[in-house]
């Protein structure tokens, strides 16, 4: 049986930073699992910086200041202690990332340079051009190298092996192969990304976010704590949902509705383009549905114009969104406006993690940290340059995390692995084998159209109990499907089929949490509940399943240094 | 036009056949739409890779109609004007073992890449506490080649790859090689110039189609002559490519014209050029291209050529 002492499970800016971490230890066996090439993984389209209180551009700045951002901007919701550790620690993990090689753009001084983003009180975004992530992710990956990190790339998680409490290990399969695999470990650190894709199309995420650490930890007996809270970047563009960066807004990007006029005056007079996304994404579907916008229904749009700006500072500092611009737009941003409209972007909620210093989970073993993982940081709307940062800081705290309970750990025997590893391969064989049933991508779509119809950016209570009984149905479908190849070599029908359950388990999840927080809270919006309630829901949602059943349940917010009060920007 | 007719190529790790789909015309429409569609409606069996669908993750290459593109940001529209015809054929990317169908394994290119020691060797300037001190220039220096994505449409182009018996390095790897070659912060030359003589730095063909397909733009034949002059500079200079272009440049000093009969010799040493290129040069003499009677003399002017020369030196000191 495939045995080592810390596996890592996805290779993004937290896998890797996790993978790197953790092979501090020389005499620790460490494997970084990803279902997809390494630098394939997310991390890279994100564009346009991190943040740290680094004080490069503005000598007022402060990791104080930045806590503060960080826990206004989530309406209260964020852990204060885990925010308080983060920011203390990113200015230093910038230098760390600068050691590795990542090619940050610079200032007159030669120190990263820094540019403003949404609600933060200080430029203290860092930046390489407007492909900050996929230069971390590439560089990290080299140090990955550098340490001799054994990469099992194409390998996609099946499940993890919990019995009371204690993780054994995980079941994969060798995609090029077709084999699955028990692999025994002493400490795992889940870092598979977000579940945008319960949307489908709808979203800026690549075709692979699809939670699957996520619902492995969820089977295994880990609550889901906030999913809820899902973010919509408001800059997506209009025909495809592809992600232009917060950059634009943060280098001067005005947002204007059909009568030319910046509406954001009236929503956030003070921050105006530069509030917080999940305020920006509001105002604009507020002005669309005004009849403010251009077009109708799901084709509307307003536009982002950043001509003023000129040709120059577009070309140093917002390259690559000109070419998506120009490439899925058509559009050519220094002539003329770009449509665009709210995208579903992120999820802040996730897998229950205990302590933010650690990344444990409630399950022995088992470590999180990235997107797929709820620490929490973000509370209930992300700053745009926190989520790089909370993949490099956290990824490597989990590595180390991970490390020490690698250390403290013995392995398991095999029995339990090698019986859920012959489980899949029975599954994996019988829907090979299976030839005709449901439509598989028939489901999909039913899924994502009724989660973007009725658990989207504004929601209410019928409408999400609506989609709650359609993906209940959707659940039932699902056990009549079939995949249609029979091969076993890279079967990618098979891979998709898994992932579409997993993102099937993780929006009902969605959709309960959604129907029980009676408030409006970051991006949480509830036309029915328009106020945010502290007395009642200043608390986190915790969802166990249990066999087929969802349990709901709240853990308390962790307040240090900040007593909620009202958010205005 | 009412229809797209695409002949895609399928690999079972046995078989290999070519494939016909048709899908509907519509405008505005790019590849990766086209393989999406087929696998959700027509073929669940077809597999190819893709991910964040807009150019960054560097997924999805494939080879249509014999040239690599990234599928996300190739517009169907497009291919069917530059080639003349709505019916397209797919084939996965060239130099690279294929797993299933489109699917290429990257796993051999990585192993390869680690000859280049592709990772930052910090300078001592800079630590881990405090990260480096650098310029906006010396960071412009790095900002091109770290815009590679890793899709190897370059690999897939290359023409020494074609024939090379694999030790060749891939356009990618250059371009990393070059990236920590010119990286204010990195301090092991060494680690860069050597691998890249020894695994075939002088045997590009200049042909170009790398930078051609570039999907990012990269100029990576230029990033080949400047290894080629730093490697030379760190005393790389014991080598064939090395001697032929010293060749070119002590004939075109001296007389302000290439010896084409010593030209081997310089190249490959007298040994090899009578046991290897004998045979060779009678061919080429009985056909008239070459005259061994030839003795190039100075030309007139050679002054003017040699004060070429030492402006230029000057200003590479």
């Amino acid at each position: 049986m495939l045995t080592y002492d810390v596996v890592v499970v996805g290779a993004g800016g937290a896998g890797m930073m996790a993978a790197l971490s953790a092979s501090e230890n020389k005499n620790l066996n460490v494997a970084c699992l990803s279902k997809i090439f390494p630098t394939r993984s997310h991390t890279g389209a994100a564009q346009g910086g991190i943040n740290a209180a680094m004080g490069n551009r503005d000598n007022t700045d402060s990791p104080e200041r930045h806590f503060k951002d960080t826990v206004k901007g989530s309406d209260f919701l964020a852990d204060q202690d885990a925010v308080e550790f983060f920011t203390k620690r990113m200015p230093e993990i910038i230098q760390e990332l600068d050691y590795y090689g990542v090619p940050f753009s610079r200032d007159e001084n030669g120190k990263v340079a820094q540019r403003p983003f949404g609600g933060a009180s200080s430029p203290r975004t860092c930046y390489s051009a407007d492909k900050t992530g996929h230069v971390i992710l590439h560089s990290v990956y080299e140090q990955c190298l550098k340490n001799n990190v054994t990469f099992l790339d194409e390998w996609f998680l099946l499940s993890l092996v919990v019995e009371e409490d204690e993780c054994h290990g995980l079941v994969a399969m060798d995609i090029k192969s077709g084999e699955i695999h028990g692999i025994k470990a002493k400490s795992i650190v889940i870092a598979s990304g977000g579940f945008g894709r319960i949307y489908w199309n709808r979203t800026t995420n690549a075709f692979n976010m699809t939670g699957d650490g996520t619902a492995a930890c969820f089977e295994a007996g880990i609550p889901v704590k906030d999913p809820e809270f899902v973010q919509f970047h408001p800059t997506g563009l209009a025909s495809t949902g592809i992600l232009l960066s917060e950059a634009c807004r943060g280098e001067g990007g005005y947002l204007l509705n059909k009568d030319g006029e910046r509406f954001m005056k009236k929503y956030a007079p003070d921050k105006m383009e530069l509030a917080p996304r999940d305020l920006v994404s509001r105002s604009i579907e507020m002005e669309i549905k005004a009849g403010r916008g251009f077009g109708e229904g799901l084709e509307a749009y307003v536009l982002m114009d950043l001509r003023h700006l000129g040709e120059e500072k577009i070309m140093e500092r917002l390259p690559q969104v000109r070419e998506l611009a120009l490439d899925f737009e058509g559009t050519d941003l220094m002539k003329e406006p770009v449509p665009i409209r709210p995208s579903c972007h992120y999820m802040m909620g996730g897998i229950h993690v205990i302590n933010p210093e650690t990344l444990e989970t409630p399950v022995k073993g088992i470590h999180a940290a990235g997107e797929c993982a709820c620490v929490s940081l973000h509370g209930a709307n992300r700053l745009g340059g926190n989520s790089v940062a909370d993949v490099v800081l956290f990824g490597k705290y989990a590595g180390i995390g991970a490390r020490k309970t690698a250390e403290q750990r013995s392995f398991s025997g095999d029995t339990l692995l090698t019986e859920k590893a012959t489980e899949w391969h029975d599954k994996f064989h019988t829907m090979r084998q299976k030839e005709a049933g449901k439509s598989l991508v028939e489901i999909r779509n039913t899924m994502a159209g009724t989660m973007w119809d009725n658990v989207g950016i504004f929601r209410k209570k019928d409408e999400m109990v609506h989609a709650l009984e359609t993906i209940e149905q959707l659940i039932e479908d699902y056990k009549e499907t079939f995949i249609g190849d029979a091969a076993i070599r890279y079967n990618m029908a098979f891979v998709n089929y898994v992932e579409i359950g997993n993102l099937l388990t993780l929006a009902k999840a969605v959709a309960m949490g959604a129907i029980a927080r009676e408030e409006s809270r970051g991006s949480h919006s509830r036309e029915d509940f328009p106020e945010r309630r502290d007395d009642e829901f200043l608390k986190h949602t915790l969802i166990y399943k249990e066999g087929d059943d969802y349990r709901l349940d709240h853990c308390p917010v962790s307040i240090t240094s900040y007593t909620p009060e009202e958010r205005v920007y | 036009m009412d229809k797209f007719i695409f002949h895609i190529q399928r690999f079972d790790g046995e078989k290999k056949w070519l494939q016909r789909y048709e899908l509907p015309y519509e405008p505005g429409k790019t590849v990766l739409w086209a393989l999406t569609t087929i696998k959700d409606d027509l073929d669940p069996t077809l597999n190819f890779t893709s991910a964040c669908r807009h150019a960054i993750c560097g997924s999805c290459g494939i080879k249509v109609n014999g040239h690599s593109f990234l599928s996300c940001k190739t517009s169907l529209d497009e291919l069917v004007a530059r080639f003349k015809t709505t019916a397209l054929t797919f084939e996965p990317m060239g130099n690279f073992d294929v797993v299933r169908d489109l699917v290429i394994d990257w796993k051999p290119k990585m192993e390869k890449m680690k000859k280049v020691n592709p990772w930052l060797s910090p300078a001592s300037h800079g630590s881990k506490s405090d990260g480096f001190i650098q310029s906006k220039e010396e960071a412009d220096a790095i900002a091109k080649p770290t815009d590679c994505i890793l899709c190897g449409a370059c690999a897939s182009e290359c023409n020494q790859l074609d024939v090379n018996d694999g030790s060749y390095l891939d356009p990618f790897i250059f371009n990393k090689a070059y990236r920590f070659l010119v990286d204010s912060r990195d301090n092991a030359p060494d680690a860069r110039l050597k691998p890249v003589v020894e695994n075939g730095l002088w045997k590009c063909l200049h042909c170009n189609e790398c930078v051609t397909q570039c999907p990012k733009g990269i100029p990576l034949t230029d990033q080949i002559a400047y290894l080629r002059q730093r490697s030379m500079e760190n005393g790389e200079r014991n080598n064939q490519g090395a001697r032929h272009a010293y060749a070119f440049h002590d004939d075109v000093r001296s007389k302000g014209r290439l010896n084409e009969m010593m030209l081997p010799v310089k190249t490959d040493g007298v040994v090899k050029t009578v046991t290897k290129k004998i045979p060779f040069a009678y061919r080429m003499i009985a056909k008239g291209k070459i005259n061994p009677f030839h003795f190039p003399k100075k030309i007139d002017g050679i002054e003017g050529v040699r004060k070429i020369y030492s402006e230029n030196e000057k200003e590479r000191v």
